[in-house]
């Protein structure tokens, strides 16, 4: 028996030592690679990367809205609008190390802002110079129509796949999306890479594509208005810091938009309306494993000079905000709850001023949402999601979509939103 | 007493000898290989981020040559393993990282290969290329190098 026990003893060492043996096997492999005499191959043998220089890719998604009191993307209200349909196509094409060239189409088809035909547009177009690149970031010039850093989603606003809800926060304006949208002009980019974190920073300056109706009817809250407003140069930049790759992200964009009115005709009331927006927009995420959470916070200050007979207040301030939640349930199922918040005046947040000097009822000033959203990541290139918002107030409300607003409009209502998207 | 003492040293051979396979699992298990060519690989330092080269925030090798990143579709097993063993990333966060890149026009995302034997191939023939696999064992290792992450 002691001879066993000596045995299992020796054993208990055997396994022990194969097992350390083994370890060390295991380390020696992985140090090996130093010591190695390669056969390497010659210079000839290794080609140039075949045609990944130039790539397409590009996007679909389809939206049905069903909604109470007002219009979304098309007539969804006591209906099912198919309102959202975009489509993208981009080419890139990276023509030397430093030189690289991207453009990207647009179609949009968002209710009665692109009519029932939708609208074309070109989305960017621009050239990409690297002046300076490194192993620890780059410095570089963007030249043409290139997207606005404006938040955590301004610049991929008509990418589903990229957005985290059907409908985007509303800090990122739906009517007034023009303004935000793209810059015709330039951009000077630099990014930095440390052991702490990485910095990103972006400047366009140029003008841009102020002439939408939608946004028009947004600024003179008038849907009679007949001319156009005309953007004068102006910037639209944004710092960003990111932690573990984006784990964690601070962002801060501002901009300083100008656009002036031209006139439909000589008798057009708005003659002389210049307008002037600097808005500020703070962005903060935690992206975990399961759990995400994110908030922007904005400050816009509307300065409207020109027109005192119709705008007597020259400075409007207004106010966005969300605070959204994100919980994957499986790692292609994710939840989503945010409380989203916009009024168009801080001096009024209630609206009673509004409703005095308008006769219209104070929830004209504001708009909250309680939104709840479930998105299904069924393929690296397939999406279903759906979501649901708790609606009050319409501040943010298309007047396109809903010219008979003034007649007795809604307090509380809904919107039940689909979409299917696809990318490639 | 016999009994009581030989069963009392089985389960103490038992624990020794599970917790030794439980080692040689973990150093067996394969960890995921960043592999290089000869090529890149003069230029990589042990110390270099992995990350910021796969999410394309770094392009440029030191001599100031671009990258060539190859990788996995966002399906495969290992380039799931690969994302949070060695970028220490999850899947999501650098599909969202390209298609910012892709759909602002601000980056190519990194060639997509359906094999490691393509991805091996590729990797081997590229100039400036970086790629990963499962495993080391079993890789023919003629002119394929690995990196070691400090």
């Amino acid at each position: 028996m002691r001879c066993i026990f000596l045995m299992l003893n020796n054993s208990r060492l055997l396994v022990c030592f194969f097992c350390i043996l083994f370890s060390i096997q295991v380390n020696a492999l992985t140090d090996k690679e130093q010591g190695l005499e390669w056969n390497a191959l010659s210079l000839e043998e290794y080609k140039q990367p075949w045609m990944d220089d130039i790539q397409f890719h590009g996007f679909l998604s389809q939206g049905l809205f069903h909604s109470s009191g007002y219009n979304v993307h098309g007539k969804s209200k006591d209906n099912i609008a198919t309102g959202l349909t975009e489509i993208g196509l981009n080419m890139s094409y990276q023509a030397t190390d430093t030189l690289s060239f991207s453009a990207q189409g647009l179609y949009r088809r968002a209710g009665a802002q692109t009519g029932d035909a939708g609208a074309l547009s070109l989305d960017f177009a621009f050239f990409d110079y690297a002046l300076l690149g490194h192993s620890k970031g780059q410095i570089g010039i963007r030249g043409g129509r290139i997207k606005n850093p404006w938040g955590l989603y301004n610049s991929t606003r008509d990418v589903s796949f990229t957005r985290p809800t059907i409908l985007l926060p509303l800090v990122y304006f739906e009517r007034s999306r023009a303004l935000l949208l793209s810059m015709d002009g330039g951009q000077f980019y630099t990014d930095y890479h440390t052991d702490w974190g990485d910095i990103f920073f972006k400047m366009n300056v140029g003008v841009t594509a102020s002439g939408d109706t939608e946004l028009l009817y947004a600024i003179t809250n008038n849907t009679d208005a007949q001319g156009r407003l005309e953007s004068s140069p102006s910037f639209v930049t944004q710092v960003k810091y990111e932690i573990q790759g984006g784990k964690y992200v601070l962002a801060m964009s501002y901009a300083d938009l100008v656009s002036v009115y031209q006139p439909f005709n000589l008798l057009d009331t708005y003659t002389g309306l210049n307008m002037q927006i600097n808005s500020l927009l703070l962005s903060a995420q935690y992206n975990g494993e399961k759990f995400s959470l994110e908030a922007e916070y904005n400050t816009q200050w509307n300065d409207f000079s020109g027109i005192p007979h119709i705008l007597p207040v020259r400075r409007v301030i207004s106010e966005h905000w969300y605070i959204q939640a994100g919980y994957r349930i499986l790692d292609n199922v994710q939840m989503i709850f945010r409380y989203d918040s916009a009024v168009l005046s801080m001096n009024d947040r209630n609206g009673l001023n509004f409703a005095a000097a308008t006769g219209m009822p104070k929830h004209g000033v504001y708009t909250r949402d309680i939104v709840m959203g479930l998105r299904w990541d069924i393929t690296a290139h397939w999406m279903l999601r759906g979501e649901y918002h708790r609606m009050q107030g319409y501040s943010m409300v298309t007047a396109m979509d809903n010219l008979d607003l003034s007649l007795r409009p809604a307090k509380d209502w809904d919107i039940y939103a689909l979409q299917i998207s696809y990318r490639f | 007493m016999k009994l009581k003492r030989t069963i009392l040293f089985i389960r103490q051979y038992l624990c020794v000898l599970v917790t030794s396979i439980g080692i040689g699992v973990s150093f067996s298990c394969s960890a995921t290989e960043v592999i290089l060519n000869e090529f890149s690989v003069q230029y990589v330092k042990p110390s270099d981020n992995l990350s910021a080269i796969f999410t394309l925030q770094r392009r440029y090798w030191v001599n100031g040559e671009k990258i060539h990143v190859f990788v996995l579709s966002d399906e495969s097993p290992l380039h799931k393993r690969f994302v949070k063993e060695k970028l220490h990333l999850f899947p999501y966060q650098i599909r969202r990282i390209w298609n910012r890149q892709i759909y602002t026009g601000t980056g190519q995302p990194p060639f997509t290969v359906s094999s490691v034997a393509e991805m091996i191939e590729k990797v081997k023939h590229t100039k400036n290329a970086i790629g990963y696999i499962n495993t080391r064992e079993g890789v023919d290792e003629n002119a394929l190098y690995f990196f070691n992450a400090q």
